[in-house]
């Protein structure tokens, strides 16, 4: 059965898509929650990631960014369980272990639109739902863009 | 509730493995003069096609006709793929691993650059570039190669960047955009330096973008020139455009192989790609200039002096980007390049003027071109809806993969594709960033057939032919030991005799080629490179084998240290 965008969350919750073991074995990807990152006067961007308990899902598991840029990230597993994290940043991924209830952070580099996975590569985390993604918002330098007149979008 | 333990601040990846963390400081050295010079430092492979004249070929001669038979890995470096990354099911390694003085320098699919020592494979350090799993891929998440001088490692990113990097750290010295991810375009070709300049083409060709070749400085990345390969309107070859409407404005023409260098002529030259939409040319009535062409570019200011159109008004997807190599025959400065079209060009390189056309493969229907250069389109998508089958596919005779030209020979050695594909008009409206093909195309899985083949600039003729079941899709390396290297698309690294075609080493690598090997020497020990990673736009080039292995080795032989 088909069902309108509007609707997908609904349906989602109903069939059990947002749960673990409910539907699916884990959880669907980036199911979690929706979070804007904050932006200090500088233009760096800060957040606040965590693992609740036994939910196997990042909160927030999107993460938006106002633009590109840095972030620095703060990382709190209120889980019972172990789990790591690996975060995309130019130069290298940015990996940190997360054991029960701790703390940790990450800076991060992002340079252009678009969404970047972050996970929890330990077990089969990433396939029970922690995966998450990161999304930066903006467009790429003006002077970077074609010479051309506006062009209809999808 | 009690206190937080406290985890402490997330590393690099890299610091949990094996590396080592910093390179010689071999590359500092590596100026304009020496790379002018390249093939007289055979031990090194300098730039991305061996030396500016595009003709891979090595002086090297250590392996040789009568000792290759005991060539034998010396060192494997892989990388896997860890995680998502963009186009998951597409990622190939199709670089030419570029030696300074003993440390290798290669990229890798999704934003990778790796340092390693190029006798023993350890890796020294590595660069990894995050990309918007989202990016607009048309052919795979690829990228073919880096360029390195002045102590710096430079490298284009899928999402639109040229990078330089500290070539002893691979810690990043600057970042410029020059292509917008938004409007679908991309990055994958190997940086050209010339001069202080490092030059760059854009990808994207398949979004209805506008093709651009831009040059930054080697030491800040400041942004020198930009030069557009599609006129705007009043502009030189805009009359090649339907004078009123859009077209223009989604042109295509991107220049997305490396081009080739005459220093004495102070011109580069770059191949162009398809106009877009592919395949609906009833939107961009005309030539459609200078998509599909060979533009000779003037490095200090990106002037275009001259160019010579392979495929005027394109209805088949013949991109025309693939190499244009540098030779000389009777006095004359000459330029050769097998077009997807299946006809091979000899051009005189001072002005663009036609020498010699010939076909080099078997089945060529979509039309003709006679020795004067005339082309006559007989088969192409005309009527929406009504499917037509032509040779050869999209994927052309040749690919972007390689040709190699040997000065010992005076022979070209050239990977080919046999394939079909049956194409269908389907005009659609042009959004920005959605695939803009105009058509239905399947490529054909079925009564394929390819080749090494070999062929005399000074007749058209071809000399030999190593016939395969498969299409060849690797670039080709030719050496001064009388040896022809070329990569199977079922794994299969070939050597073969440079005169004869007489196949006389074969290693399964474990997965297919689709990159372009080099040689280099470090001790007085010669080695041959070779990525290998089946993927990339398989669809396209070869669907009939869509479901090989994939992989991401980069494999290394040497002859056994006695």
């Amino acid at each position: 059965m088909a069902t309108a965008t509007e609707d997908l969350s609904a349906m989602v919750r109903e069939i059990g898509l947002d749960r673990q073991n409910k539907a699916t074995l884990g959880r669907l990807l980036a199911h979690g929650p929706l979070r804007r990152a904050e932006e200090g006067p500088d233009g760096r961007m800060r957040a606040r990631v965590r693992i609740p308990p036994d939910e196997l899902i990042w909160d927030p598991s999107i993460l938006v960014l106002p633009h590109a840029g840095d972030l620095d990230v703060e990382l709190v597993n209120d889980d019972e369980n172990t789990h790591c994290a690996l975060l995309p940043s130019n130069g290298d991924e940015q990996f940190i272990w997360l054991p029960n209830h701790s703390r940790g952070t990450a800076s991060l580099n992002l340079d252009g639109p678009g969404y970047y996975w972050f996970s929890s590569p330990i077990g089969n985390d990433e396939g029970r739902g922690l995966i998450g993604a990161i999304v930066v918002l903006g467009d790429v330098p003006k002077g970077a863009r074609l010479d051309r007149p506006p062009q209809p979008q999808p | 509730m009690a206190e937080y333990v406290e985890a402490g601040h997330a590393v690099n990846q890299a610091s949990l493995s094996g590396i080592v963390g910093s390179a010689p400081p071999v590359a500092q050295n590596v100026t304009y003069e020496r790379i002018l010079q390249a093939r007289s430092e055979p031990q090194n492979w300098l730039t991305y096609y061996g030396a500016y004249d595009g003709q891979r070929y090595s002086p090297l001669d250590q392996i040789n006709t009568e000792n290759v038979k005991q060539l034998a890995p010396a060192w494997v470096f892989q990388s896997g793929s860890v995680g998502l990354h963009a186009g998951p099911s597409t990622y190939s390694f199709e670089a030419a691993p570029i030696v300074v003085d003993g440390v290798m320098y290669v990229a890798g699919w999704d934003g990778w650059v790796w340092a390693l020592d190029a006798r023993t494979g350890q890796e020294l350090w590595r660069y990894k570039h995050a990309i918007p799993y989202d990016t607009s891929l048309c052919c795979g998440n690829v990228n073919r190669g880096v360029a390195v001088a002045k102590g710096k490692v430079f490298v284009v990113t899928l999402n639109a960047h040229v990078i330089a990097l500290d070539a002893e750290t691979g810690e990043r010295v600057w970042d410029s955009t020059y292509g917008d991810v938004r409007a679908g375009e991309s990055a994958t070709l190997a940086p050209l330096v010339v001069k202080n300049l490092v030059i760059v083409g854009s990808s994207g060709g398949e979004f209805g973008v506008r093709g651009h070749l831009d040059a930054f400085d080697l030491d800040t990345g400041r942004h020198v020139w930009r030069t557009y390969t599609v006129p705007k309107p009043g502009e030189p070859g805009s009359e090649t455009w339907p004078a009123e409407g859009k077209a223009w404005e989604r042109g295509g023409g991107n220049c997305w192989v490396t081009g080739t260098y005459d220093p004495e002529l102070n011109l580069m030259y770059w191949g162009t790609g398809n106009p877009s939409p592919d395949f609906d040319g009833g939107v961009r009535e005309g030539d459609n200039l200078y998509t599909d062409s060979v533009i000779a570019v003037n490095p200090d200011n990106g002037e275009i002096r001259w160019h010579y159109q392979y495929n005027p008004h394109d209805l088949w997807d013949y991109d025309s980007t693939m190499e244009n190599i540098l030779f000389d025959l009777d006095g004359r400065k000459l330029l050769a390049h097998f077009n997807k079209n299946g006809y091979f060009f000899v051009l005189d390189r001072t002005n663009g003027e036609l020498v010699r056309v010939a076909p080099f493969v078997d089945r060529i229907t979509w039309g003709e071109i006679d020795a004067n250069g005339k082309v006559t389109p007989e088969v192409y998508p005309k009527n929406e809806g009504e499917p037509v089958k032509f040779w050869p596919g999209p994927a052309g005779g040749k690919e972007w993969t390689h040709a190699a030209y040997s000065p010992r020979t005076q022979l070209f050695y050239v990977p080919v594709q046999d394939v079909g594909a049956e194409v269908t008009l389907r005009r659609r409206e042009f959004r920005e960033s959605i695939p803009y093909w105009g058509a239905a195309v399947v490529v054909d899985s079925e009564e394929m057939a390819g080749s090494v083949s070999a062929f005399d600039p000074s007749t058209g003729e071809e000399v030999w032919r190593w016939r395969n079941d498969l299409p060849m899709c690797a670039s080709v390396l030719a050496t001064g030991g009388d040896l022809v290297f070329a990569g199977e698309p079922t794994g299969e690294f070939n050597a073969f005799n440079d005169r004869t075609g007489e196949l006389l080493w074969q290693f399964q690598t474990g997965s297919g080629h689709h990159s372009s090997p080099t040689t280099y020497s470090v001790d007085g020990r010669q080695y041959i490179a070779v990525p290998v990673g089946w993927g990339a736009w398989v669809e396209g080039f070869l669907p009939g084998m869509l479901g090989a292995p994939s992989g991401s080795a980069l494999v290394v032989f040497a002859l056994p240290e006695s």
